[in-house]
């Protein structure tokens, strides 16, 4: 009763917030040239997921987005499971982790365009920077839930290293490293986005700074829903993964 | 010839005690140098039998089980079981138990006692066959499908005592198993474990805190010092078997338990 009233409330607190924005620039209460109304922000995304220009610069982030990812978590995730497992290597780069990621990552941009240029390399690059130490910080944090009686239970019944990794190891941090996906991807979007906002020839990004620039309201907000729509996508997936695995994290 | 030869082995293995530790030491390192934390045990444990190690807190009781179930190396000194040298785990030879904490959550009742099984590549219908089986014998019959964090704390370590049986090693070793419990259920699963004990005829190294659970359960209490742990009196419980409860308001468990809790009085 109380969790579908609860459904209930917030399928009602969206469908008010939808409302609002469809009605409030409608009846003059904002500002319709600053807020266009809804329905003519979906008309303008529907018309704009038409067109071949924002195809290209969807097909331009999408693949800068990927590649970031694909480059910053295998190695954060390595970096990461090595501080947690050798403490020589822990001792020594812990440290300089924690001093790196207190930085907003922004202030290195300027760096990245003097050496990269404003293109696809300095893009990934730059995203797969702002995102690797947060993936360095959840692996060893993810390595670090496996708990020493387990380990120790799989060797007292004979387990091999390998063993131990796949029936212990991955296991146990799997619950951590889903969400260090989500987290991840959160960053890798982020810096994606800022970098073509900041100085670009094409992608989405660039598109929306754009459109600010110009005031074409109808279209920056198009914008602004497709990708928050893409990124709320991404997470509700890995969120519902997470949930599967809640039961045992304790 | 090869008949001859396990016929052999087969009369040392009876010939010698089911657990054997000669003149054991640890040593480990500390923040001011080294530390010793065994000091020459000697310890020999007949086949079948229940022995039951009781110490102060940091004495090395756990240090010592874990030497003799192979996952930690002794300074110097030697460990036998059935015979032969114990020097990495060996769970055709010794099954361990563990606290409260040592089932994976992420695995069923039943897939947790088949996890010794599954590492042996055991095929899958034997390795259930072999885990209802022990489920049955602790007495957790159709409570195989739950989780861990379904189970009460009894519950969990009934698992714990069926994985640890589950590949029939003659030996079972158990590290404090019902130290989280409360008194009564501690109780119960005492007067359980001697019931699949008496049973199963295994030889049994058991730890504890609780003096009663000691002499309830032991046919020999081996009393150790504090660091460096040494073992200063071995009690034996001459207390008929199967125990009850009303042993223990006897005079006999009274004094039996008195004498253990002076020992260790002394020394911390």
């Amino acid at each position: 009763m109380s969790r579908s009233y609860q459904t209930l409330v917030r399928i009602a607190l969206f469908a008010g917030l939808a409302a609002a924005w469809e009605l409030f620039p409608r009846a003059g209460i904002v500002d319709a040239m600053l807020l266009p109304p809804l329905s003519d922000v979906l008309a303008t995304l529907i018309k704009l997921l038409g067109q071949p220009n924002v195809h290209e610069a969807l097909a331009v982030t999408a693949a800068e987005v990927i590649v970031a990812f694909l480059i910053a978590v295998p190695i954060g995730a390595l970096i990461g499971v090595m501080a947690a497992e050798n403490e020589y290597f822990g001792e020594i780069i812990r440290p300089l982790l924690f001093y790196v990621f207190s930085i907003p990552k922004s202030i290195f941009l300027p760096l990245f365009i003097l050496a990269l240029g404003i293109g696809f390399p300095q893009k990934v690059a730059y995203a797969a920077f702002s995102t690797v130490f947060i993936v360095i910080m959840s692996a060893s944090a993810a390595v670090e839930s496996v708990k020493a009686e387990h380990t120790l239970v799989a060797r007292s019944y004979g387990a091999t290293r390998s063993q131990i990794v796949t029936w212990v190891y991955v296991p146990s941090m799997l619950p951590i490293l889903l969400e260090t996906l989500r987290i991840a991807m959160i960053f890798n979007f982020t810096g994606v986005m800022i970098a073509e906002m900041y100085a670009s020839r094409t992608g989405i990004g660039h598109l929306i700074a754009n459109w600010g620039e110009n005031f074409m309201m109808p279209q920056l907000f198009a914008g602004v829903v497709l990708l928050a729509s893409m990124s709320i996508l991404f997470n509700e997936a890995i969120r519902t993964l997470e949930a599967r695995c809640s039961t045992w994290r304790t | 010839m090869q008949h001859v030869a396990n016929l052999t082995v087969a009369r040392e293995q009876v010939a010698s005690p089911a657990i054997e530790v000669r003149s054991l030491s640890h040593v480990y390192q500390g923040r001011d140098g080294a530390v010793p934390a065994l000091a020459g045990i000697d310890l020999s444990v007949g086949h079948g039998r229940f022995t039951v190690i009781v110490g102060p807190s940091g004495c090395g009781k756990t240090s010592l089980l874990l030497m003799i179930a192979g996952l930690r190396r002794q300074a110097a000194g030697e460990i036998f079981c059935e015979g032969r040298p114990m020097t990495v785990p060996d769970p055709a030879r010794i099954g361990v138990v563990f606290q409260e904490a040592s089932l994976f959550p992420w695995l069923t009742a039943i897939d947790n006692v088949e996890f010794p099984l599954a590492l042996k590549h055991m095929p899958r219908e034997d390795r259930r066959a072999r885990a209802d089986e022990m489920l049955k014998l602790v007495g957790l019959e159709g409570f195989g499908g739950r989780y861990p964090h379904e189970l009460s704390g009894g519950m969990k370590q009934r698992v714990s005592i069926a994985r640890g049986l589950v590949q029939d090693p003659p030996v079972l070793l158990m590290d404090e198993p019902f130290a989280a419990l409360d008194e009564q259920t501690r109780m119960t699963m005492g007067h359980e474990l001697l019931k699949i004990w008496s049973e199963t005829s295994k030889t049994v190294v058991f730890i504890t805190h609780s003096l009663t659970e000691a002499v309830y359960l032991a046919d020999e209490v081996l009393v150790m010092s504090a660091r460096p742990g040494r073992i200063i009196d071995r009690v034996a419980i001459e207390l008929p078997r199967p125990r009850t409860y009303e042993m223990m308001a006897t005079d006999v468990f009274g004094r039996l338990r008195e004498r253990i809790w002076h020992q260790i009085r002394v020394t911390t």
